[in-house]
């Protein structure tokens, strides 16, 4: 096993050595809006730029999943999929042409997730130039729809609809560098949507605004009592409403997130919610509508799981200090289906999710190598015989 | 007006893709390819292009050998930034520097001339926001496949009928269809198949280049053209459509000046090659008006039209290139 750590700090020159490509396959491919559910224009350009890089197989499964495949040197070792998704939080309107300085490159989605696309497509010409060879084949996928509303649907198809064991899996993401993700809290994300009906009856003696009935189910959220074990939460993301500023608002929304290390505490937590929007709702006399969008179940690796110790040993190999973070995208379904996974970070940057998202170009080295060698470790064994139970 | 030019060389990037095919002819012929970047405070840019071409044309597929920078003397970080990516960079004062200076995008390609050792020579602007390889690769294209041809040009955003009813305009600038093409309607009906004559990129052979005066300023592109067509004819030029591209836009009174420079250096080719008979002078200074506390006061842009001589009358030059003229 220390055969693949001893080769790490040295795989960091090598991979600068071919910067110019890996950018290119950034810009690239990030130059490419692609807001979730409408990720072809991206996939094409993923496609053909695997295709360019000479993978063995290219193609889409039924979902519309770019995948390239390297051919491995074993017919009977399971295959290790290396994942990253495609969508973005930008619709289409927005500037996605970056800018590349001398250390940094700037512009809407870098940070996420198109340094883990362009990186995800180098990976055969990095293999190549590290000269590896694995005996798994190697699932390079690109998954779409997997951000919001998206719900994992991308991987989640992929995966269910995979006929073979996998041996274990990596999941990309930009940043940050550091970052070790081996375990999923289970989250419910849902959307409060509040109408008023804007005719002139005579239902209301006076009208209600929606604005101040999505407040009020966030005052009632607020005051609930989370527990500390298990430890849950409920984050209030998103909020809007209204049009004008001398006009009662008709409109508002509230997006929010309950996260928790039990489902069962995400699901008690839920059916609160729900009845205080009932309440509110009926209090109001209002519509108040909850609708659910996205949930992932509570998974996880151990601490002393092979695969989270190898990654531990990996980044420190390369003088990375591991940060645990859990994690509710891609590694929540491998987890969920009993394939141990990791999601790691590859470079350093600011305003991750703004349209001036920048991220640092050397660290991005030290954060391939890491994927490198994690894929060494998978491919080593330290997942075979440690499925999850 | 014969409009076979039209349909025989105009080009689809697409048709280029191919690059193992364009580096195999390429290598055939033993021709060496020079990519050259005008710069003058690109630093957005600049690393982009440089990145990409250097990526895809350079070290996945060898068809450029080299890429130089010809900077008019940015006060950002261009020439750094350039320089850290892998470019040669050079500020045009320092090329023949014995020669009188001048500023402008036309002295920076003139003076690449002398610096670049391709037969090929291709020309793309820095400013560009969707740079790809194929705005290289596709201006290459004609140039090494069809034995004719030895000067190629771009256009964009597909402008070519598209279906029997659907047309779509032919996307040119504000200043080609204001000013360009009424002038070549008039002038020169053949070189109205041209459908983007102001466009910043093309490529030809050296033999071409250097053969051809270059003005200093804004009339470059259409002096290239018209001195192109004097010299060799239409069918040596091709125009290939690089799909889309992003760039900064300017302001109607920066494109008056942009006029006034291609109008003077139209009317002077006009009168060398002896169409027009016109005996006064022309001035050289554009004046626009701005409203300053009440007050119109014009606002004079002085446009010299200088021109640097074909390469092949500066003796450095055919000594460096084993020239005689």
């Amino acid at each position: 096993m220390d055969d693949y750590l001893e080769k790490l700090p040295e795989f960091v020159d090598i991979i600068r050595s071919i910067k110019d490509t890996i950018i290119a396959n950034i810009v690239l491919i990030g130059q490419i809006p692609s807001p979730t559910f409408k990720e072809k224009n991206r996939t094409t350009v993923f496609m053909e730029r695997l295709a360019e890089f000479q993978v063995d197989e290219c193609s889409t499964d039924g979902y519309r999943n770019p995948i390239g495949i390297i051919r491995g040197t074993s017919e009977s070792k399971p295959p290790i999929f290396v994942v990253a998704h495609l969508d973005t939080l930008f619709s289409k309107d927005v500037d996605h042409y970056y800018t590349i300085g001398k250390d940094t490159i700037t512009g809407a989605g870098i940070m996420d997730n198109s340094v883990g696309v362009g990186v995800l497509v180098s990976l055969p010409e990095i293999f190549r130039q590290l000269n590896l060879r694995f005996e798994s084949d190697i699932i390079l996928a690109g998954v779409i729809q997997s951000l919001g509303k998206g719900n994992l649907r991308g991987i989640r198809h992929l995966l269910k609809t995979w006929s073979t064991p996998i041996r274990g899996a990596v999941c990309i993401e930009s940043g940050e560098l550091g970052r070790l993700s081996y375990y999923s809290e289970g989250m419910v994300r849902c959307e409060v949507e509040c109408k008023i009906s804007s005719t002139n009856g005579l239902e209301y003696k006076f009208k209600p605004n929606a604005i101040l009935v999505i407040n009020e189910v966030i005052n009632q959220i607020l005051q609930m009592r989370l527990p500390q074990k298990p430890r849950s939460r409920v984050i209030i993301g998103k909020t809007g409403g209204g049009v004008k500023h001398g006009i009662i608002a008709h409109e508002a929304k509230l997006g929010f997130e309950i996260q928790s290390t039990s489902d069962r505490m995400v699901k008690s937590i839920f059916n609160d919610i729900k009845d205080i929007i009932d309440g509110v709702g009926h209090e109001y006399e209002v519509e108040v509508r909850l609708k659910t969008i996205s949930n992932v179940h509570a998974a996880k690796l151990k601490f002393n799981h092979p695969l989270v110790k190898s990654t531990v040993s990996v980044m420190k190999k390369l003088g990375l200090t591991p940060v645990s973070a859990p994690s509710e995208s891609e590694l929540s379904i491998f987890l969920s289906r009993k394939i141990p996974a990791v999601t790691l970070g590859i470079t350093s940057g600011e305003n991750h999710l703004q349209h001036n998202a920048k991220v640092d170009i050397e660290p991005m080295f030290r954060g391939i190598a890491q994927i490198a060698g994690v894929i060494m470790a998978i491919d080593s064994g330290v997942c075979d015989g440690h499925q999850l139970a | 007006m014969d409009t076979n030019w039209l349909r025989k060389n105009t080009f689809h990037y697409s048709e280029f893709n191919d690059l193992n095919r364009l580096v195999d002819e390429k290598q055939r012929k033993n021709l060496a390819i020079s990519l050259c970047l005008p710069t003058l405070n690109e630093e957005k840019t600049i690393a982009k292009e440089i990145l990409i071409l250097k990526s895809e044309l350079m070290s996945r597929y060898p068809l450029l050998d080299e890429i130089v920078v010809v900077d008019s003397g940015s006060t950002d970080k261009t020439r750094e930034i350039a320089r850290s990516y892998g470019a040669d960079v050079y500020q045009a004062t320092d090329i023949l520097p014995n020669l009188e200076t001048f500023k402008g995008k036309g002295e920076n390609l003139w003076k690449a001339l002398y610096i670049t050792k391709g037969d090929i020579i291709v020309y793309i602007d820095a400013d560009i926001k969707n740079i790809h390889h194929r705005f290289a690769y596709a201006l290459i294209g004609p140039l090494v496949l069809y034995e004719n041809i030895k000067y190629s040009k771009a256009f964009y955003d597909r402008p070519i009928a598209i279906g029997k009813s659907k047309i779509r305009p032919t996307g040119g600038g504000r200043v080609t269809e204001l000013v360009i093409r009424p002038l070549f309607s008039l002038f020169f009906p053949e070189l109205t198949q041209i459908l983007q004559p102001l466009s910043g990129e093309y490529a030809g052979y050296r033999e071409i280049f250097e053969a051809i005066p270059f003005p200093i300023g804004y009339g470059i592109e259409t002096s290239m053209l018209l001195d192109i067509y004097e010299k060799w004819g239409l069918d040596v030029m091709a125009q290939v459509d690089l799909d889309k591209r992003i760039h900064r836009n300017q302001d109607t009174k920066a494109l008056g000046k942009m006029s006034f420079a291609i109008l003077k250096t139209f009317i002077n080719r006009k009168r060398k090659l002896g169409m027009v008979d016109y005996k006064d002078a022309i001035f050289s200074e554009m004046i626009q008006y701005n409203l300053v506390k009440n007050e119109y006061q014009p606002d004079i842009f002085n446009v010299r039209g200088h021109e640097r001589p074909p390469m092949l009358d500066i003796p450095e030059y055919c000594n460096k290139f084993k020239r005689t003229n």
